[in-house]
């Protein structure tokens, strides 16, 4: 159905002549417009539409369904209400706004598509609650294991068990972006200091060395599927925020069009 | 009295509740730190293996010293030595951990330790996006209200209460540039849309560009728009047709696009009938060919919507507007034949001039005699003269059209004939005198000739011997009731007005009664035969230049016409030999656009290009030389 409005659409675009040439402002452009303007108050009402779930004829699934195929369709829509006349104005603005919307939205979709199968795929048999004890059972026995350990031994240990941040922020989280972690680091620092140790110190650091090795790779597994996670929920971080500006941008485009008229 | 520390160690447990275990160190000092051998031991990593050593200092008094780097906190202040007052209960702070001292019984100090908390386990929404970032809703708010307020509050209320903004938020509005012409308005919203929510009218528009403004309003509007910042005057429109005759001559809405379109135009308070509905601003400029895209900033002027064709008006026009006298031209192919303005007689007070059309073969009186084949035989004696006059009198060769008409400053069109200019080299007005003295008769009205001769003979000049074509002998009509005041005077007059005298070579000479008894027929000459076409005659194709042009012998019948009561305008037949015709057909094929000839503002010219509107617009008026009026 959105495919042949948009063909109807384009198709007329192209066939019936506008004088002097297309824009928002010829018949044509107000109807593409308006039908754009309508689409996007619809498609925004998902928002509330999905906080109750129906099955039958107007399902849930199949109004997200709708809302996929009509929100691509605005792409053609908008591009021919604009005809093709851009500027810095808030009318262009309520138009980028809108795409990116959609891109959002189409990365959503593949995100949803995707994603789901490769989280389940990482994760295995293995629950987050599980993934996250794991971490903390290791934990316990660092601490454990670091009691004998002086004050600058322990301090190492102290850095793997106080400062490492599992997840992160936004971006950390969406591009896998651990190359300080704290437990690397700890990893590291040992190395140096193992050099001169010796009798039962050199034992413990070799014992602390393994669980921290273990914990770097317990890290490795929770932070995929942090990451994996993040895109899976990134997008909607720009979908809804975005959404909301653009039916402020577009009310204000509408509403400037007939203030100066 | 006992020595002893007793030490309580509370235990929190995960469900809540306390595990307290109670013992007794019976000696001097408590031994704090990580290490095993402590009598308190902290297993927190931050604490030293040795960490810090409790001392009994006097009765009810404990002194708390750092072994190591590590120091304590002491009551939440960081601490490395202190004495104690027990029963002030200080707590003093390890690591995870907190011991606080009070006094028991017998002299006893009583130490608690408990762990503040237990490490804070990780919870499963660590793995949610939600966990780290603000709230999408709060975010999405926010996002929403900032647009809201910069992109229309801001602006809608600096339009409404803010007459002069240093910024100009609502310029955001503007969907695209204004053209050249307009643009020095761009900041000043207000100047076009002077209502919110009322579309720009007409008087808006015709607040620079009214026409027939008096000298002092016209003054007025420059300096306006000077101040304003204007790069040129206001252009005067004139007016196709009335406002009445516009809207009652078009066509009217079509079944059902255009009713449905004009509901709208109506609902929305958006009348179509505006000068904006055709001259569109803040449109993109059009790049123009072989300019790169993106070069062009803005239009010269604002772009034409054309609501109707020309050809949708003028196709049945009589029965939307019985009064006209135009004829319908829906297409090109179907323009009807040329009507003329002929004068039909130049006699009279004022001429009798009528619109016939080309092909009833009209005859023309313009009360002059003039055989065009004459003058432009190459065999014949007025090319004969012409040679002899020479390169430096403007002749030289045989006559030719341009010999006597002569192009105007545009080229279009071309000058009015005038006798001593256009004739007199050979028709020489000259009567007396010679070589640098020669004397002219004044040319245009009898009175200031006869006037001319007696206040010459008066003086005692005389005839002179060979003056141009001065034929002898008396025409009898020469009355001499008056009587001239000089019998030479009314020689010369005689002269000139005589059947085969100077006068007559080109006048119908009529005898009256009185003095001077003669009357010379009114000539009227037209100027513009074809007042609302604009043709022009500087175009190359229309000067035979290049291949398939026509030159003026193509047109115009000159070198055949015997009369000047032949009328020597082609009809539409002959432009469309060349307009509307494909380059297969003629190498001169041109285009045929109503506004090739017909200008919508100016129905007498063509339409004017961008460059000819700036260029009038510099000069001030788009007003030409008025043409001959029915």
């Amino acid at each position: 159905m959105a495919t042949l409005l948009c063909v109807t659409l384009t198709a007329a675009y192209f066939l019936i002549d506008v004088r002097p040439r297309h824009s928002g402002g010829t018949w044509m452009g107000y109807s593409l417009g308006a039908l754009g303007a309508a689409l996007i108050v619809w498609l925004a009402l998902l928002g509330v539409r999905k906080r109750a779930v129906t099955a039958g004829h107007y399902s849930l699934k199949a109004w997200v369904s709708a809302h996929v195929y009509l929100g691509l369709s605005l792409t053609v829509i908008a591009t021919l209400h604009t005809g093709f006349q851009f500027g810095m104005n808030v009318h262009t603005l309520a138009y980028v706004l809108m795409m990116l919307v959609i891109v959002s939205g189409l990365f959503g979709v593949w995100a949803y598509a995707s994603l789901p199968n490769l989280l389940s795929a990482n994760r295995g048999e293995t629950t987050r609650r599980q993934m996250l004890d794991a971490l903390a059972t290791l934990d316990g026995q660092l601490h454990e294991a670091a009691q004998p350990l002086d004050r600058d031994m322990a301090a190492i240990v102290r850095l793997s068990l106080e400062k490492t941040d599992i997840a992160g922020g936004y971006w950390q989280r969406v591009f896998g972006l651990y190359g300080g972690c704290a437990n690397d680091r700890a990893i590291e620092r040992l190395a140096r200091a193992r050099q001169g140790a010796r009798g039962p110190e050199a034992e413990t650091l070799a014992q602390i060395d393994a669980l921290l090795r273990k914990k770097a790779e317990a890290l490795a597994f929770a932070r995929r599927q942090v990451r994996i996670t993040a895109l899976l929920e990134g997008w909607t971080f720009v979908h809804v925020p975005m959404t909301f500006a653009l039916l402020a941008a577009l009310t204000a485009h509408i509403v400037s069009v007939f203030f100066y008229w | 009295m006992a020595q002893e520390f007793t030490l309580r160690l509370i235990t929190r447990q995960a469900g809540g509740g306390e595990i307290v275990r109670t013992r007794k160190v019976e000696f001097q000092d408590v031994l704090i730190g990580r290490g095993a051998e402590n009598d308190i031991v902290l297993d927190d990593l931050s604490v030293d293996l040795n960490h810090a050593k409790i001392t009994r200092a006097s009765p009810g008094r404990v002194t708390v010293e750092a072994e190591g780097a590590g120091g304590f906190t002491l009551d939440g202040r960081e601490a490395t030595r202190a004495q104690l007052d027990v029963a002030g209960e200080p707590r003093l702070g390890f690591g995870g951990y907190d011991l606080v001292l009070e006094p028991g019984e017998d002299g006893e100090v009583v130490i608690t330790v408990t762990q503040r908390e237990e490490p804070h386990a990780e919870s499963v929404s660590l793995f949610s996006l939600k966990a780290q970032i603000f709230g999408r809703r709060r975010m999405a708010w926010i996002y929403g209200l900032i647009v809201f307020a910069m992109c229309l509050i801001v602006p809608a209320a600096g339009a409404l209460f803010m007459d002069h903004m240093t910024i100009h938020p609502d310029k955001q509005w503007s969907s695209g540039p204004l053209s050249k012409s307009h643009a020095f308005l761009e900041d000043d919203c207000q100047a076009c849309h002077q209502k919110a929510f009322v579309a720009v009218r007409d008087e808006t528009c015709l607040s620079c560009h009214q026409t027939n403004l008096d000298q002092a309003a016209t003054a007025r509007l420059a300096t306006r728009l000077k101040d304003e910042g204007s790069p040129n005057a206001a252009l005067a429109v004139k007016e196709h047709a009335t406002h009445d005759e516009l809207l009652k001559g078009a066509p009217p809405p079509s079944f059902p696009g255009g009713m449905i379109k004009a509901g709208f135009q109506w609902a929305f308070n958006h009348p179509a009938t505006r000068c904006a509905s055709c001259h569109l601003e803040h449109t993109a400029p059009i790049p123009e060919e072989g300019t790169p895209e993106g070069r062009v900033k803005r239009a010269a002027t604002p772009e034409l919507a054309e609501p109707f064709t020309c050809g949708e008006c003028h196709d049945g026009l009589k029965k939307r507007l019985p009064a006209t006298d135009l004829l319908d031209t829906p297409d090109w192919g179907r323009h009807p034949g040329f009507r003329p303005l002929v004068t039909v007689s130049a006699k009279g007070e004022k001429a009798d001039v009528r619109r016939i059309a080309v092909s009833a073969h009209p005859r023309e009186d313009s009360g002059v005699i003039f055989p065009h084949r004459l003058h432009l035989d190459p065999l014949g004696g007025p090319a004969r003269q012409a040679m002899q006059l020479g390169a430096d009198r403007g002749y030289g060769g045989t006559l030719v059209c341009a010999s006597c008409h002569r192009p105007d400053k545009t080229g279009t069109g071309f000058r009015p004939i005038e006798m001593e200019r256009d004739c007199s080299s050979c028709h020489s007005l000259a009567f007396a005198g010679s070589g640098a003295n020669l004397k002219f008769l004044p040319h245009g009205q009898v009175d200031k000739v006869v006037a001319g001769l007696e206040a010459y003979y008066a003086g005692g000049g005389s005839p002179s011997a060979g003056s141009g074509r001065r034929q002898p002998g008396e025409f009898a009509g020469l009355s001499t009731v008056q009587g001239p005041r000089s019998s030479a005077a009314a020689a010369a007059l005689r002269t000139a007005f005589a059947p085969a005298g100077i006068c007559s070579d080109c006048h119908t000479i009529q005898r009256t009664g009185g003095w001077p008894g003669v009357r010379v027929e009114a000539v009227k000459l037209t100027d513009r035969f074809l007042p609302r076409g604009g043709f022009d005659h500087s175009i190359g194709a229309h000067r035979g230049q290049g291949a398939g042009a026509f030159a003026c012998a193509d047109c115009h019948k000159a070198a055949t016409s015997d009369t000047a009561q032949d009328f020597l305008i082609p009809d539409v037949a002959k432009c469309a030999s060349c307009h509307g015709k494909t380059k297969a057909q003629t190498p001169a094929a041109a285009s045929a656009d109503c506004s090739t000839c017909h200008s919508f503002h100016r129905p007498s010219g063509p339409a004017l290009t961008a460059q000819d509107k700036l260029m009038e617009a510099i000069r001030g008026s788009w007003e030409t030389a008025p043409a001959v009026r029915q």
